[in-house]
């Protein structure tokens, strides 16, 4: 496999995996919550989209349906499983079991009505092959890159520069100091899930071809998400998680194309422990090892 | 007018004293008969069938682990996701040594102890680097990479697992106890049990929940706090070590058994059951573990059940079910404290003797100290700086002129650019906080830094973490030592007599979370006059006190002066602060302006104009 097919294919994999890692990282962000259930929401969308299609619909008209469940279901996660917990103690612990509780009740839910057993999936564009060089990617794949740099500079576009991601910022910084200039913390938070969860529907959406339609994905996928959000530093900056997700992408293939065939099972780990134990907020977090190799320009003080 | 107070002060004191005792008698017959039905109950499970028999004990196996990780959750707030990591390391570690290398279990308890005591100790020191939710993900991902090496190691024989070594049997004449790995299972969980209520009820319990709750405030008692966590952490990966070492004698030891998801479950069980409360963990590992054998219908549906039931639990009881029952009866039997706070303060407590050697030379000296928080502008600019022993010392400026900044370089907490800082004659420059306390140097904080869950007493008694020896070495055993029994006896008594010193003595059993302001900041100055110390930092005591409460202060100072304790007193309410001053310094913009008498600072020119604003 030539340099360029595995670094393609792994940008393209790892586009997803960041897909994920954004999603967990832009619900932290406002909430301070992981959302053990973020992968139940990738696995909702895939079994939508996979249901209507295999009914007749048009596949897109599928893929609308399934990124709107996927919201649902996110928003579903924030009423019932984290504004209870936030509103008793926003720091306590409390989150991770009602998370965890939404998110064993949804998979298992999803078992019951389809069954444990994958189903085809619609192929969308992943049947048509665009080599490039001497590598070939399918039009999914270059869709799922094309897509999660979209959207990772569109989420950053909004942060930074709407009102909205700047009452963000502000609840991400301080919910109380938020609250108490007039930000409407709820909204915001149930926006911030909403978006996690179209995240996550998305990057199902751009999997769906290649793993098929099963309830048992979500697990899986919001494992890699959680580690892409962690080896970038997600938590302090969600785009960060975007370039977590490529860089696991790439040594995951790469550990594949050159170890052997079974170690992007434990080489992300391996990438993980070395990136926590020299800076463990993440690569691109604000204490990062590697980001005081270029150091910024001193703050000033005002006043 | 001195005899009605005295015995005003008797009868406030009297219902504080009898009140554990009535409770005494029943609470120390609580533990005799729990254990007698502990070992009945134990017998029952030995002599039933097969089937009961693994219910119990796994729940009893998850009991030891959901306990191993309140240890550090709850009275550290070390949220440990890593407890499923050394589980599988007991587990593994046993398996392979006794089945392919034929090593006597017994031989491999030892080994489990010391070998996840010493990894989880190295584990805590790494992740310890972060904290609260960063040191959660830090464990949970030593978690993770177990479980991947369990699965692709030969070794460990992959997915498929292997079978673990067999426990053996009662010799004959103990047959009629019944299965012995029960009793062995049964026996290590009533250890666990005692392990963690003995660390309860010991001296170290204020002590690490103040490393929790307020860790500059035990630094400055003296405590090692790093140490104490690394090494809690350690004692709670030994705990995890013997449930694996347990979980190996009951069948097949597979990846799937410690996957991620099992770090997550026991946190699950302590937090249902109630963090911070000796039975919550069991409770909790009791309902996740028997759930799906009791609740025996679909599997889906009773997953469904079992997320549903979860959720509920969590939001329908934050505190966990022991939790929220402590609360309801805590209500009930809380004695009504007496809001009866005028009480005189004692001038009688004993003069604090020490041979000193007054020479002339400052007891604190600053020489030269620079500081600046990260890169931005310099907070203080080469500070000279010397206190005379004996001495009330103020320090005032404008805020942000950065008094409070040097109040935490004499105290180690910030450690300074260029300059050095000398206690005693003796440099300390990269000394902890705790080992400048060891020299005589205590300080409160401005934002009171206490234990709001616990009594003031509880709090006052952190302050004498170095004046008995050997509390952390002797607290798993503390109840049950004679010397435990004198030596806490003892600190409460003293904690009290300080908190009646300083004119708190009728909220002696009132937890700090209920009491007002002024009593917070007393009980403040009670936890440094407790331990004896010869230099005293306070970071303006009197914010947010009453007129009568800033008298009632500045009497308790000039008494501590009167005892020869040098004070270094940082205020900004001058008609408090420069009646006591001996000497006055001025900081402004990082840098000393002046250092005089009280008269000679009101007077100076320039001083009213920056500070007094003319």
């Amino acid at each position: 496999m030539s340099l360029l097919q595995f670094l393609l294919s792994g940008l393209a994999i790892g586009a997803v995996y960041g897909l994920m890692g954004m999603a967990l990282a832009i619900s932290f962000y406002v909430t301070r919550v992981i959302n053990f259930a973020q992968g139940q929401m990738l696995m909702i969308s895939v079994m939508i989209v996979s249901t209507l299609a295999a009914a007749g619909f048009s596949p897109w008209l599928a893929v609308i349906a399934g990124l709107a469940a996927s919201c649902i279901v996110a928003v579903l996660s924030y009423l019932l499983a984290v504004k209870p917990i936030l509103a008793f103690d926003r720091f306590s612990f409390g989150w991770l079991v009602s998370t965890l509780g939404f998110a064993v009740a949804v998979e298992n839910a999803a078992a019951y009505i389809w069954g444990p057993t994958s189903q085809a999936f619609p192929p969308i564009l992943n049947n048509i092959s665009v080599p490039i060089g001497n590598a070939v990617l399918t039009a999914q794949q270059i869709l799922a890159i094309a897509i999660a740099a979209v959207l990772t500079a569109a989420f950053e576009l909004i942060r930074k520069r709407t009102l909205f991601g700047k009452v963000g910022m502000a609840i991400a910084a301080d919910p109380e100091m938020a609250s108490a200039i007039g930000a409407n913390t709820t909204a915001v938070a149930i926006i911030a899930f909403a978006i996690s969860g179209l995240f996550a529907g998305i990057a199902g959406v751009l999997i769906g071809p290649s793993t098929f339609a099963n309830p048992y994905l979500g697990g899986t996928f919001g494992t890699y998400g959680f580690i892409a959000m962690m080896i970038g530093g997600g938590t302090e900056k969600p785009a960060a998680a975007m370039f977590g997700g490529l860089l696991l992408g790439v040594l995951a293939e790469g550990a594949n194309a050159t170890i052997n065939s079974q170690a992007s099972d434990w080489f992300p780990f391996l990438v993980l422990v070395v990136i926590l134990i020299v800076s463990p907020r993440g690569l691109f977090s604000s204490g990062s090892a590697f980001l005081r190799l270029w150091p910024r320009r001193p703050a000033v003080a005002r006043g | 007018m001195k005899p009605p107070m005295d015995s005003s002060r008797a009868q406030i004191t009297l219902p504080a004293s009898t009140a554990p005792g009535g409770f005494g008698i029943l609470r120390r017959l609580m533990s005799p008969v729990f254990i007698v039905a502990y070992l009945l109950f134990t017998y029952a499970i030995a002599q039933s069938n097969l089937h009961m028999q693994s219910l119990a004990l796994i729940a009893a196996v998850f009991a030891i682990l959901a306990i191993s990780l309140d240890l550090v959750a709850g009275m550290l707030g070390l949220y440990s996701l890593g407890q499923g990591g050394f589980f599988a390391i007991g587990a593994y570690l046993t398996t392979i040594l006794a089945t392919q290398y034929e090593v006597d279990i017994f031989w491999l308890l030892p080994l489990v102890l010391i070998g996840c005591g010493i990894t989880g100790a190295l584990i805590g020191a790494m992740s310890l680097r972060v904290s609260g939710l960063y040191f959660a993900i830090t464990t949970f991902v030593f978690t993770l990479v177990l479980t991947v090496l369990a699965t692709d190691l030969s070794i460990t024989g992959g997915l498929q697992g292997m079978l673990g070594p067999a426990f053996p049997d009662f010799p004959d004449s103990l047959a009629t106890l019944g299965t012995a790995v029960v009793w062995c299972v049964m026996l290590a969980l009533l250890v666990a049990i005692a392990l963690v209520r003995n660390i309860r009820k010991s001296p170290l319990y204020p002590v690490l929940l103040s490393i929790r709750d307020a860790e500059p405030f035990a630094e400055a008692a003296g405590v090692r706090t790093k140490v104490i966590k690394v090494g809690l952490f350690g004692v709670s990966a030994a705990m995890a070590g013997l449930a694996g070492w347990l979980f190996s004698f009951l069948g097949v030891v597979s990846p799937g058994q410690f996957d991620w998801s099992v770090s997550l479950n026991i946190l699950v069980m302590v937090l249902v059951g109630g963090i911070n409360t000796t039975l919550g963990p069991i409770l909790g590992a009791i309902f996740v573990t028997m759930f799906p054998a009791v609740v025996n219908i679909d599997p889906w549906i009773q997953e469904i059940l079992y997320g549903a039931l979860s959720i509920c639990a969590i939001t329908l009881f934050p505190e966990g079910v022991v939790g929220l029952v402590k609360r309801h009866l805590g209500a009930r039997l809380r004695s009504a404290t007496s809001a009866d706070r005028e009480e005189e303060v004692s001038v009688a407590s004993a003069p604090i003797e020490r041979s000193v050697v007054d020479d002339g030379a400052p007891i604190v000296e600053c020489r030269g100290i620079d500081f600046g928080y990260g890169t931005g502008l310099k907070v203080l600019r080469n500070v000279d700086f010397k206190v005379q022993r004996g001495h009330i010392h103020g320090l005032i400026g404008p805020n942000g002129s950065g008094k409070s900044t040097l109040a935490n370089i004499i105290a180690g907490r910030l450690k300074p650019q260029a300059g050095s800082v000398l206690i005693k004659g003796q440099r300390v420059d990269g000394q902890a906080p705790s080992d400048r306390a060891k020299l005589g140097l205590r300080r409160t904080f401005q934002a009171a830094q206490l234990v709001r869950e616990l009594p003031t007493s509880r709090n006052v008694m952190v302050g004498l973490y170095n004046s008995v020896p050997g509390i952390v070495r002797r607290s798993a055993f503390w109840p049950l030592l004679p010397s435990g029994y004198r030596d806490g006896a003892n600190m409460l008594r003293q904690s009290e007599q300080a908190l009646r010193a300083v004119g708190a003595g009728s909220w002696v059993d009132a937890k700090v979370g209920d009491v007002p302001h002024g009593i917070e900041q007393l009980t403040q100055l009670a936890t440094v006059r407790v331990a004896g110390p010869e230099i005293i930092v306070l970071d303006e005591p009197a914010t947010g006190l009453s007129v009568s409460e800033v008298d009632h202060l500045a009497r308790l100072l000039g008494q501590l002066k009167a005892q020869g304790v040098t004070m270094i007193i940082i205020e900004h309410q001058t008609r408090f602060l420069f009646p006591l001053c001996d000497q006055v310094t001025v900081l402004n913009a990082g840098e000393v302006i002046l250092t005089s008498t009280a008269d000679v600072v009101r007077a100076d020119p320039t001083v009213r104009q920056i500070y007094l604003g003319e």
